[in-house]
Formats: structure tokens, sequence, C-alpha cells
């Protein structure tokens, strides 16, 4: 539900401004990103709308959104958008704020491309660089679907286009230490 | 002779091994020695962006700073999502130095990050360091009679406050490039559209609806083929065809190309070291238009120049 607050500060315009370094007040709410959007028709909120409900200030609609979690990040929005608005630069702290005060939309398409983003994030923690097959068989395996794309896979196999082993890194220890930096430097920021 | 840093990305020893290898084939053609940078790693993709502030930063800036090393003043990506990620990751880093310093602190075993190599897509490069004079030199095989759908995607030319190359919506750099070929670059108003990128797996769905648009108005443009210079762009529209096909009930039969590989061609190298064996869209049909050309009618047309967005929004 939106609520209005008028005597409340808006506290979510300013967070989204400052991580972002876009201005979401410029926003004259002209609608050309929606337009321009190769994906806002599935989106709960399009960008534009998004940006109002930053406007207004409204945290659980905005974090709760699947809006930020479909952005193609193709900048195409940004590139018409009159107000010279950096709208996936918006989208991106939206959902980066959202994952650090522990708000999850469980919706299955939400939970799924999260997950192929975890599963993708481990290969690299793993190997120092992706390895395509074992992510995808994973991704089937951690999402209850096994046979999804099994019907590519002879093709793809036989022609070599997706190959069977990885060349991993010779220091992925240097990464799996760069992780747990990172995770400390993220710690501090909260 | 030229030389150039060299980060092929984890698809190169992946989906996207044919467009390793003819870039290094073209390369040696043009004189141009090429450093990897030793023991890279993956830059994230969309994956650290996604989840991770900090990481979308580390895993790009520590290719970043090993690239330092090597001494040379450029660094070439061959794909469009590594390359947009170095870039991001460099001009951040170069716009805020404080920023620079915390993220360096996870990566400070391996150097301290200064900014000195420049980061381009293999498609710039190849545009601006090497030039179209240059590569035209060494056509021997023109690819007269193949008619070309350039398509770009989101990442080589956008935001263009960060890539700062060719055109955000109709850039030509790739159909200049085809055309030294000998080939006919079509107008192809799809050429910046979205593919679907990393949904490829997440959300087919997405990737099948995205993908069929680019594809039809290829086929529309009256192109035999579609040329590429980032290897998701290449996988989704090639290897996702079939699908595409079942799922519109139309047919498309469009080979999808790597850039590289057709400079290969003309240069006249070898047809087996192009991979074309990997492809899933048989690029027999389209490679038979070499030398077929069609007695067109004379016909006077405007040429048609880039558009830069910010005449578009004035």
């Amino acid at each position: 539900m939106i609520t209005l607050g008028l005597q409340e500060k808006n506290t979510l315009l300013a967070e989204v401004n400052q991580r972002s370094g876009a201005n979401v007040l410029e926003c004259y709410q002209c609608g050309k990103c929606v337009s321009t959007c190769p994906v806002s028709q599935y989106m709960d909120f399009p960008p534009r709308e998004i940006i109002q409900l930053v406007k207004l200030g409204q945290r659980n609609e905005v974090y709760m959104a699947n809006s930020t979690w479909f952005c193609l990040t193709c900048s195409a929005c940004s590139g018409r958008c009159p107000r010279q608005i950096e709208i996936p630069a918006v989208m991106e702290a939206i959902r980066h704020l959202a994952i650090e005060e522990n708000y999850v939309n469980d919706s299955t398409k939400v939970k799924e491309i999260r997950k192929f983003h975890e599963i993708f994030l481990d290969m690299i923690k793993r190997y120092g660089r992706n390895y395509e097959l074992r992510m995808m068989a994973e991704f089937n395996i951690r999402t209850r679907n096994l046979f999804k794309d099994m019907h590519l896979a002879p093709k793809a196999l036989l022609k070599g286009k997706i190959p069977l082993g990885v060349k991993p890194m010779k220091s992925a220890k240097a990464i799996r230490r760069m992780y747990q930096l990172a995770e400390k430097l993220e710690k501090k920021h909260q | 002779m030229k030389k150039v840093t060299y980060f092929p990305g984890c698809s190169a020893h992946g989906t996207s091994e044919e467009f390793d290898m003819t870039v290094k084939m073209v390369m040696k053609s043009l004189d141009v020695q090429m450093e990897e940078i030793p023991d890279w790693n993956c830059c994230g993709a969309t994956s650290a962006h996604s989840l991770s502030e900090t990481l979308a930063y580390a895993l790009p800036l520590r290719n970043l700073v090993l690239a330092e090393k090597l001494d040379n003043a450029t660094m070439a990506i061959p794909c469009a999502s590594c390359y947009q990620r170095l870039k991001v990751t460099k001009v951040h880093m170069d716009d805020n130095p404080e920023l620079a310093r915390k993220i360096n602190s996870t990566v400070i075993d391996e150097g301290t990050y200064k900014g000195k190599v420049a980061v381009k897509s293999m498609l710039q490069y190849c545009y601006e360091d090497i030039g179209l004079e240059a590569i035209k030199s060494k056509v021997t095989k023109s690819l007269a009679g193949m008619k070309l759908a350039c398509y770009y995607g989101c990442l080589l030319t956008r935001p263009k406050n960060i890539t700062h190359f060719d055109s955000p919506e109709y850039p030509m750099s790739m159909d200049h490039i085809v055309e030294a070929l000998g080939a006919k670059a079509t107008e192809f108003d799809y050429k910046t559209e979205c593919c679907g990128a990393s949904f490829s797996i997440s959300d087919t769905e997405v990737v099948i609806n995205l993908s069929s648009q680019i594809l039809e108005m290829a086929r529309e443009s009256g192109a035999h083929a579609i040329v590429v210079a980032c290897p998701l762009c290449q996988s989704n529209l090639d290897m996702r065809q079939p699908d595409i096909e079942k799922h519109t009930g139309k047919k498309i039969n469009l080979p999808i190309f790597y850039f590289t590989q057709l400079m290969a061609l003309a240069f006249g190298m070898s047809q087996k070291d192009m991979m074309f064996n990997k492809h899933i869209v048989p690029v027999e049909g389209a490679l038979a238009n070499i030398g077929k050309i069609e007695p067109e009618p004379e016909k006077v047309k405007k040429p048609r120049k880039a558009v830069e967005a910010e005449s578009e929004v004035e």
C-alpha cells in the first residue's frame, strides 16, 4: 500500500541519489524510459513509476518490486532520457539497498534470476573464471528444473559450442581473498 | 609493429572460442602483437554488479592492475560485457580516488591501480587504432555479394559517457568495417536493441522475445547473415535461433558471425581455422552469396549518418 506522510523525511530519496550518483528529482515523468525499455512489460513498476515511488519515499514498494531484477542495464533508457538521469544506476542502487536491508522478493522469476547470479559468483569464487557448462547444470539443479535447455545439449556439446572443461586460474586463491575482503568492506559500509 | 594488451574473458575459452581464435589470426596478419594479461580473472559480468557493488569493481580492478604491468598504452577486449565492466570500473576509479583506494585494498597484493591503460573493445580497437585503410589493404578475397546486418547490442556504445565510442542509437563502425571487406551493410534499425543478455539461462522467455525481434528485423533488412562483436549476442541469436523459429513459427535461418571471422575470411585465411563448424545455424548458405553480385538498378541513396543522442534529446 502506498502511504503518504508529508511530515516524514524522505530518507529513501537521499539514499538512492547518493548511491546512484543520479538526481531522481530531475524526472518530469515523460515516460520515454518506459517506451524504450525492452523489458518494461515484465516489470511490476516500469522505470518511470519506480522513480516516482522513490520521490514519494515508498521504500517497501520500491524494494519489493521485481523491476530492479529485470533491468538489463542496457542503458537504452538513460540514453534517451531528456533529463539525463542514469536510470540503470538508480535501479542498481535500489537493488543493492534492498539486498543489504534483507528485503526478499520471493516470486519464482526473481528467485531464479537471483539464484543465477549467486551461482555465477560462486563459480568465480571457486575457479576465478566462469565455467559455463557447470553453471548451467547447477542452475538446473538448484532451481529444480533438471531438463531446462536439455534439448540444446546434444548439438551444443557435439559441436563444441559449450566446452566440457574450463581453464582455471593459477591464483584462484587471490579471488577467494578478494571475496573475503569485499565482504568485510560491505559490512563496514552498512 | 603495434602492441596491445589482450583480455580474452571467460567465454573465449568457452562459447566464443571462435572469436578468440579469429581475433588472434587477424591481429597477427595486421602486424599487431597481443600480450595476454597473465592469470586474468572473470570480470564478474552482470552477476557481480547485480549483487555486490564492491565485487563489481574489485573483479575488474584486479585485471586493470595486472594490465598496467605489461606497459602497453591500450587494452583490447573482445567480449562486450567484459569491456563494459572494465571500462565502467576504470572511469569510476579515475573519477573517485577515494573509492579506488578502498576497492584496491581487496587486491592490494597485485599492486596499486594507477589508471594508465586505455580500455577499448576489440571493435573500437580495430576501427580507431588499426583503421579501415589497413584492414582494406589486407583483403585478398572480397566478400562482395554478401549483405550483412551489423548488430552491436547494448554494451559496446552505451552508456555514452562511459564508452565514448560511436553512436548509442545508430553506430556505424562495424558497418564500415564489413564494407571495407567488400560486403554490403544493410540498413538495420535494431542494431542497438538488447538481445536479453544474461537472461539466456535465468529467464529464457525474455531472450526468445527480444532476440526474435532482432532476427526478424535483420531478415527484413535483406541481410544474408548478422555480424556481431559480443559473445553473448552471438550465443543468444545463434544457439536460441531454433527455439525462436519454433516459438514464432517462422523460418529465420540467419547465421551469426563474429566480425573477426569475416575479416579472417576476407584476408584469405583457411576456413577451417574460423571454426564455422561450431555454429548452430549453418553458415554455408550465407557464404554462397560471396561473388554473386546481383545487378542492382542505379539509384540515388542518401548516405545515412550516425545519429547523435544529444541532437535527439533537444
